[in-house]
């Protein structure tokens, strides 16, 4: 479909922010350190609990020495970082902070500085 | 759902951490009160903060809490529990990123060009087709002042305006991704995180200088950031956002992908474009200058990633605003990429004019393990800055003044494991390596002044090499061809400038304080050390330890290969390397 000026100012307006989100951090430093891996287990986490919460992609945050980094924001919730992310604690993510809207220990990273 | 969250992190490195059993403390302390429903008590991984003793943050205020103790903590969670917002031991930082260039990077999905326009993607290339006309944007350009960050900083406007007040009915704009220094990838970020905001930028810039052909030049060993810029690129044509009549106007342009084979002369502008024109990657003279006489003779504007991404910020902004960010002469922000001996490796934006200081002990967390002794800026072309110069700002002039480069981003910070005179046999050992050998300055030269880095490290050198070395670094300078041999001496002369003791030491003394020069360094055993375990004998690759476990062990220094793998076994200290 192409675009025009009009149509392409009405589309960048259209957009709605969305509530819940996952984000993955996967340029090379993050597929480096595993983050393909923890995409897929945070995709099959959602998909095995029903749940309807998309889990994305994105580029580096900058943070390299925390990869694999995850991204959640819950309804009611601020957006928190997950750093160093392995199969556990991707699973703990969904069980605890989607369902449970908790933080878990010894896990965030805060970057906001 | 929790009401507050409290987040608990020890940042104090010089005892032993103490977060758990603060976590405790304010867990009981909430309990007492009574609120363990209405506040939750997390430990935290990391709050950015260094060396600030206990620090607490409050989510949803994002506030921070900083040198903390019993007491302190008490003060805050009572007024927490009385529902009031605590004023009291805030923490503001010293300094912050300033996010410009990586603005979406991380936030949002590189491979949706919907993700992007979301963001106010494209609004930027809107602007420009419909508000503005290329003599207004190059205006908007020189107010801005950005300069060129793919290392020299030439002002991007005045190029841009080259380009186009030469006539000609072809004219291309190339993108350089080229990014080859050794620990700088924030090219490959950008590009992997945010494709369309080169994309964008490079959109506009053909705008300006009249393009009707643009070329991405990306090298081959960033197979990812390939990928999604060519995605970035099928998404645009779709959306007609490149193509014929760019949405809907009288401008059209088409894009290409060209793959560089991974030399580090191709990043130079001259041996890129024979390189995209399908020749042997190496330079020319200049002048001519390729606003003048660049791809297939044609004027070409060849700009960095970095730069580019800057554009649609700045035609969204305005000039003015991003003027306001940065120095006198280096506005804007600069993206470095830090590794090394460094606590936090990553990359950050900073605006200029921030000191290395705040980047490196602010921002990153200071040093790995011991104590910092340099930073390395700028790559092969680049220099060692010493820990007592890390106060200066970083700005284009400030580094040069101090025999460094701004360079492309790269910032490698060495401590004192690491052996000045090695690390400049490394550059120079890259850059020789990387010499097209087109101009014997260069090839030459390089060559020349390694054997002399080697004599140094391997202890056959005399005082009167660093003289020659002098010679030599000055003659490439004046007489190379291109960037590559005209820069090649820097590391070597700088580490000269600040570290010439640790050259003398190697020279006269045929030492090496950090033991990285692996021919200066002896290993022996310490008889009274020794339990005869028999490891060493065990693990020599080269079978250099004579003895048995009555007799006890000895080193043959003639049959040592100095590898070190003795000293890394013993479990007794019993090596000595020296």
């Amino acid at each position: 479909m192409k675009l025009n000026i009009k149509t392409l100012r009405e589309k960048a307006n259209s957009f709605y922010e969305e509530k819940e989100w996952i984000k993955v951090g996967m340029a090379t430093c993050g597929i480096a350190a595993g983050a393909q891996d923890i995409f897929n287990i945070l995709k099959e986490e959602i998909k095995k609990r029903n749940l309807n919460i998309p889990v994305k992609k994105c580029g580096c945050q900058g943070s390299c020495y925390a990869e694999p980094l995850v991204e959640v924001k819950v309804e009611g919730l601020l957006p928190i970082t997950y750093g160093r992310v392995d199969k556990d604690l991707a699973i703990k993510i969904v069980e605890k902070h989607v369902v449970g809207k908790m933080l878990i220990n010894d896990a965030v990273y805060y970057f906001d500085i | 759902m929790f009401e507050k969250i409290i987040l608990i992190k020890d940042t104090d490195l010089t005892q032993e951490d103490r977060t758990r059993t603060i976590y405790a403390f304010v867990l009981d302390y909430i309990r007492e009160k009574g609120q363990q429903d209405r506040i939750q008590v997390v430990r935290a991984a990391d709050l950015g903060v260094h060396n600030k003793g206990i620090v607490i943050l409050l989510l949803p205020e994002k506030i921070i809490y900083a040198g903390l103790d019993e007491l302190k903590i008490k003060n805050i969670c009572d007024s927490l529990c009385n529902g009031d917002i605590p004023k009291d031991f805030v923490y503001q930082p010293k300094v912050k990123q300033n996010r410009i260039v990586l603005q979406n990077c991380g936030k949002i999905d590189p491979e949706s060009i919907d993700d992007y326009i979301k963001n106010g993607g494209y609004l930027a290339l809107c602007k420009v087709l419909t508000e503005l006309t290329p003599d207004k944007i190059i205006e908007e350009l020189k107010i801005s002042g950005l300069r060129g960050r793919g290392g020299a900083g030439f002002p991007t406007y005045l190029k841009w305006k080259f380009t186009r007040e030469i006539k000609s009915d072809t004219k291309f704009v190339i993108c350089n991704g080229d990014e080859g220094d050794p620990g700088a990838y924030m090219d490959r970020s950008i590009l992997e995180g945010d494709p369309h905001s080169v994309l964008e930028g490079l959109i506009i810039a053909s705008f300006v200088i009249g393009a009707k052909k643009a070329f991405f030049y990306i090298r081959a060993e960033y197979p990812l950031a390939v990928e999604r810029i060519n995605k970035a690129i099928s998404d645009a044509y779709n959306y007609g956002l490149l193509g014929n009549r760019i949405l809907d106007t009288e401008f059209s342009l088409d894009v290409e992908v060209r793959l560089g084979a991974g030399a580090f002369v191709c990043g130079e502008e001259t041996a890129l474009i024979a390189s995209i024109e399908g020749k042997r990657g190496t330079p020319r003279p200049r002048p001519p200058y390729p606003s003048v006489k660049g791809l297939w003779d044609k004027p070409t504007v060849i700009n960095n990633v970095e730069t580019l991404a800057n554009i649609p910020r700045i035609i969204l902004n305005g000039g003015k605003w991003f003027s306001s960010i940065g120095t006198e002469t280096s506005k804007g922000t600069k993206v470095f990429a830090i590794t090394g001996k460094i606590r936090k490796s990553g990359l950050v934006e900073i605006p200029m004019g921030t000191t290395l200081y705040d980047v490196v002990f602010e921002l990153c967390g200071g040093a790995s393990k011991k104590e910092i002794k340099a930073v390395q800026t700028g790559g092969p072309s680049g220099g060692v800055i010493p820990k007592e110069l890390l106060n200066t700002p970083i700005d284009y002039e400030n580094l040069q003044k101090l025999g460094s480069i701004m360079g492309s981003g790269g910032m490698i910070v060495m401590d004192e494991d690491d052996c000045m005179v090695d690390v400049a046999k490394f550059y120079l050992g890259f850059c020789v390596d990387e010499s097209c050998g087109k101009c014997a300055p260069c090839r030459i030269g390089g060559f020349q002044m390694l054997n002399y880095l080697k004599k140094i490290t391997e202890g056959k050198a005399q005082i009167s090499d660093l003289e020659k070395i002098k010679k030599i670094a000055y003659a490439m300078q004046k007489a190379s061809l291109c960037g590559l041999g005209q820069t090649a001496s820097n590391p070597v002369l700088s580490s000269l400038r600040y570290f010439e003791k640790e050259y003398i030491e190697h020279i006269e003394n045929k030492h090496c304080h950090s033991g990285k020069c692996s021919s200066l360094v002896v290993y022996s055993i310490l008889e009274d050390k020794c339990k005869r375990c028999g490891l060493c004998f065990v693990n020599c690759p080269v079978s250099a330890i004579s003895g048995d476990k009555e007799k006890g062990y000895s080193i043959v220094q003639e049959k040592c290969a100095k590898c070190g793998r003795c000293f890394e076994v013993c479990k007794f200290k019993a090596i000595l390397k020296k």
